[in-house]
């Protein structure tokens, strides 16, 4: 039927649907690239990734003969979780997430709440130099605090020598606060900055009733801006844990500097070595699926709790 | 990834209309809109199409030899395209050796691939691109690992083409590349060790360069007194330990029929991890890791006064610790007993030039391996340049090695080089290595950093023993006694 022969026989409502049905939801042109890529660098290895864990690579005898691959269904993941270096690694990633998460989230909202004040001279300087660390690749800035952190190389350290303090920043006590350290200076920044942009979403018609009603500035942040803020602080919890659980790169470039930091810190780490050193690409799939799982699992339940009774935040 | 849900988030809200509008205002607004811009829109979408088309064409395009291609070889004219060929290596300014190779001979080019230090992930790249089929044809693997890429599949077998050159080699480190009587690999040198020290500061405190490890003990304790360290323990270096194993006598794998037999735990071993877990309980020596900017540091300001290293560490403290220039000199490695012949260790074995699987020129990739470690040209261009102890059959041909000023004046004069001759030929070589050496040297470094941390040694080497074990039957390979 061509659009010719509706145009003059149907009614004006008619014209009207059939116009609006064939129209292509315009959304959908500027989610075609997002979606491409998301196939191609998302779903598709991840796909692989599952895919590879089912199967096993072995040989046999002295193996000096090239191996054969095998399905195994479950077999890896149950070693991997049978693994206790690979469990305990998971616990120490979650106890570094307990730590990490507050610690941002607190670290980000003070400075946002603080930068938006009204009351900062040079706000934008301080705006820039605070997100500035998260242009620093994490490879690099873990280099920079490695040495830092290294007695030898480290003017904190000598500093604290002079004054009698014995600093050890790379023992197995202190490590993980070190490490915790330095993640909070890549990224306090930027969750900073997703604080800021809903700090100035709030109109300021708020901020005058309140004023008029008597409230001091500490009132105003605690009972106008922080609710207002809960979106997006739940936006960067999110994001804060998701991050905690993949910690990677950071342990890998202190690992040869310390003596606590072992081949499986961390899942992840754990993961890279069993792809790279022993060259079992099907045990490392496995347990970097099981860390995604369990990201997942986490994000959604922070976002079950947060969401109760209706209030959907985000 | 977080990027990727901020970008959806946005597209998704802004392409909603505005809530409380009316259906017909929106459709009013959007016919408005599509009328006047549909002709824009078209060269819009356009436009972005082709961006993303050149995007990915940029991408696509990147050639593959990452290394500039070595000299100005031109194709023969009548008799055919030189056949290519493909190697990757990390030790430093080996394009010497490939230039020479590629001036001699017309009928081979060959292209280098500098590529990151096996160790440091080398070898993960190589067997990922032999997995991919576009590795190179001829790579540097360590005499370490030939078994553990032997077990990938990753080795091609080029017994035909190197039959006729074992001849020039030394026969045990021709032996690291054949299995199963074929030839996988061509022996390009190994790391004997030997102790390097600042004789200066040695005589200055009057120590003598120890002989055996008593009194490498006793030398620690004095050194120690004047507020320096003998050495440092580095808890992050396994080949070092290993080295020491080896030296102290019983190896640590034997390959039997058909089972491997696995003895890392055995009284040598134990007796030397005792030893030095005394000099860590006293304090000793230090336990920073080695090669690193805080062993340099401490090189160059005299906290550290010596080193039990390899030939080729030559190089590493010539750069490294410039300012010492011609306060060191080399003695041989201490010993468990007094008298008779120096027993020595190689450190993680050596290294080779291996074929690798998939190669379609294998003959000429052979023929390049063979010349690169046994002609004479190309044997002393790789001295200079610290590479390890040569591997060809007669190192008295080298004349690297007989004379080689640049170096010996970084030793105060000394010819270091008939140490390290005298260390080759102590080297234990019946030492194998499993197919799971890099697992092993994973074990052997978490646990040396525990025993370091607040362990113990000997805990270390059993711990060592029985992951090894479980490594081996992880691949499903078979373990003798068990």
């Amino acid at each position: 039927m061509s659009s010719a022969a509706v145009d003059r026989t149907a009614t004006p409502a008619e014209a009207q649907r059939l116009r609006r049905r064939r129209r292509v939801n315009p959304a959908l042109w500027f989610v075609a690239p997002f979606g491409v890529a998301f196939a191609l660098f998302f779903l598709l290895p991840i796909g692989y990734a599952v895919y590879e864990s089912l199967f096993k690579t072995s040989s046999s005898g002295l193996g000096l003969s090239a191996p054969t691959r095998s399905f195994v269904g479950l077999e890896n993941y149950g070693d991997a979780l049978s693994s206790s270096d690979f469990r305990s690694s998971i616990g120490r990633v979650l106890l570094f997430g307990l730590i990490q998460v507050p610690v941002m989230i607190l670290l980000a909202t003070i400075l946002a709440l603080i930068l938006e004040s009204g009351r900062v001279h040079f706000k934008s300087f301080f705006r820039v130099s605070y997100f500035l660390p998260y242009g620093v690749p994490g490879v690099i800035a873990s280099l920079l605090w490695g040495f830092l952190y290294v007695p030898a190389t480290s003017p904190i350290v000598e500093v604290l020598g002079h004054v009698g303090v014995h600093a050890d920043f790379l023992s197995s006590d202190t490590v993980l606060g070190s490490i915790v350290n330095i993640v909070t200076w890549e990224f306090a920044g930027y969750n900073m900055l997703i604080l800021i942009a809903a700090l100035q979403g709030i109109p300021d018609e708020l901020y005058e009733a309140a004023r008029v009603d008597g409230a001091g500035s500490f009132r105003i942040a605690w009972h106008i801006k922080l609710p207002l803020l809960r979106p997006s602080i739940i936006l960067a919890t999110v994001f804060t844990i998701i991050g905690t659980l993949q910690l990677f790169a950071e342990p890998l470039v202190l690992k040869p500097l310390s003596t606590a930091i072992n081949s499986s810190y961390t899942p992840n780490l754990s993961a890279y070595n069993q792809a790279f050193s022993n060259d079992n690409y099907s045990l490392a799939a496995a347990e970097a699926v099981i860390v995604a799982v369990i990201a997942f699992a986490l994000s959604f339940g922070f976002l079950r709790i947060v969401n109760r009774k209706g209030r959907s935040a985000w | 990834m977080p990027l990727f849900i901020k970008y959806y988030y946005c597209v998704v809200t802004a392409a909603n209309p505005r809530r409380g509008a009316s259906v017909e205002e929106s459709e009013e607004k959007l016919k408005r809109v599509g009328s006047v811009s549909r002709a824009r829109r078209a060269r819009a979408l356009l436009g972005v199409a082709a961006l993303s088309a050149t995007v990915a064409l940029s991408a696509c395009g990147s050639s593959d030899d990452d290394g500039a291609a070595t000299s100005a070889s031109t194709t023969s004219g009548g008799g055919g395209a030189p056949v290519e060929v493909r190697f990757a290596s990390w030790v430093p300014n080996i394009r010497n050796a490939v230039e020479l190779f590629n001036r001699e001979h017309r009928d081979i080019h060959v292209t280098l691939e500098e590529m990151t230090a096996g160790p440091d992930g080398g070898y993960a790249k190589l067997l990922s691109a032999v997995r991919a089929g576009n590795a190179p044809d001829v790579a540097q693997v360590g005499y370490d690992q030939l078994p553990a890429f032997l077990i990938a599949g990753a080795l091609e077998d080029v017994t035909e083409y190197a039959a006729d050159d074992e001849s020039k080699f030394i026969p045990w480190q021709w032996r690291q590349g054949v299995f199963g009587d074929k030839v996988y690999a061509i022996p390009q040198a190994s790391g004997p060790m030997a102790f390097y020290y600042r004789k200066d500061l040695f005589q200055r405190w009057g120590v003598e360069p120890p002989r055996t490890w008593d009194d490498f003990a006793a030398a620690a304790d004095r050194i120690k007194a004047r507020g320096a360290s003998i050495v440092t323990f580095p808890p992050t270096q396994a080949p070092f330990f290993m080295g020491l194993a080896q030296q102290a006598g019983q190896q640590w794998f034997t390959p039997e029929s058909d089972a491997w037999k696995v003895t890392v735990d055995n009284p040598d071993t134990q007796r030397m991890a005792a030893y030095w877990q005394g000099l860590l309980d006293r304090r000793a020596v230090a336990t920073m890791p080695d090669m690193s900017t805080e062993w340099y540091k401490a090189l160059q300001t005299g906290r550290v006064v010596g080193w039990i290293g390899a030939s080729w560490g030559d190089a590493l403290l010539r750069q490294g610790a410039p300012r010492t220039a011609g306060k060191w000199a080399v003695a041989d490695m201490p010993q468990w007993q007094a008298g008779g012949d120096v027993v020595s260790a190689s450190w993680g074995g050596g290294s080779a030039s291996a074929i690798l699987r998939g190669t379609k020129n294998a003959e000429a990739a052979t023929e390049f391996a063979v010349w690169l470690n046994s002609n004479l040209d190309s044997v002393n261009l790789l001295l200079t340049d610290g590479y390890g102890w040569p591997a060809v059959a007669d190192p008295r041909q080298v004349t690297g090695l007989q004379d080689d000023p640049t170096v010996f004046k970084f030793y105060g004069g000394q010819n270091i080089w008939e140490v390290f001759a005298r260390a080759d030929a102590g080297v234990d070589v019946d030492w194998a290595w499993p197919p799971t050496s890099g697992e092993l040297y994973a074990s052997v470094t978490d646990e040396l950093k525990k025993a370091v941390e607040g362990g113990s040694l000997p805990e270390a080497v059993r711990a060592v023993q029985s992951q090894a074990v479980a490594q081996l039957k992880a691949k499903n390979l078979s373990v003798a006694g068990e």
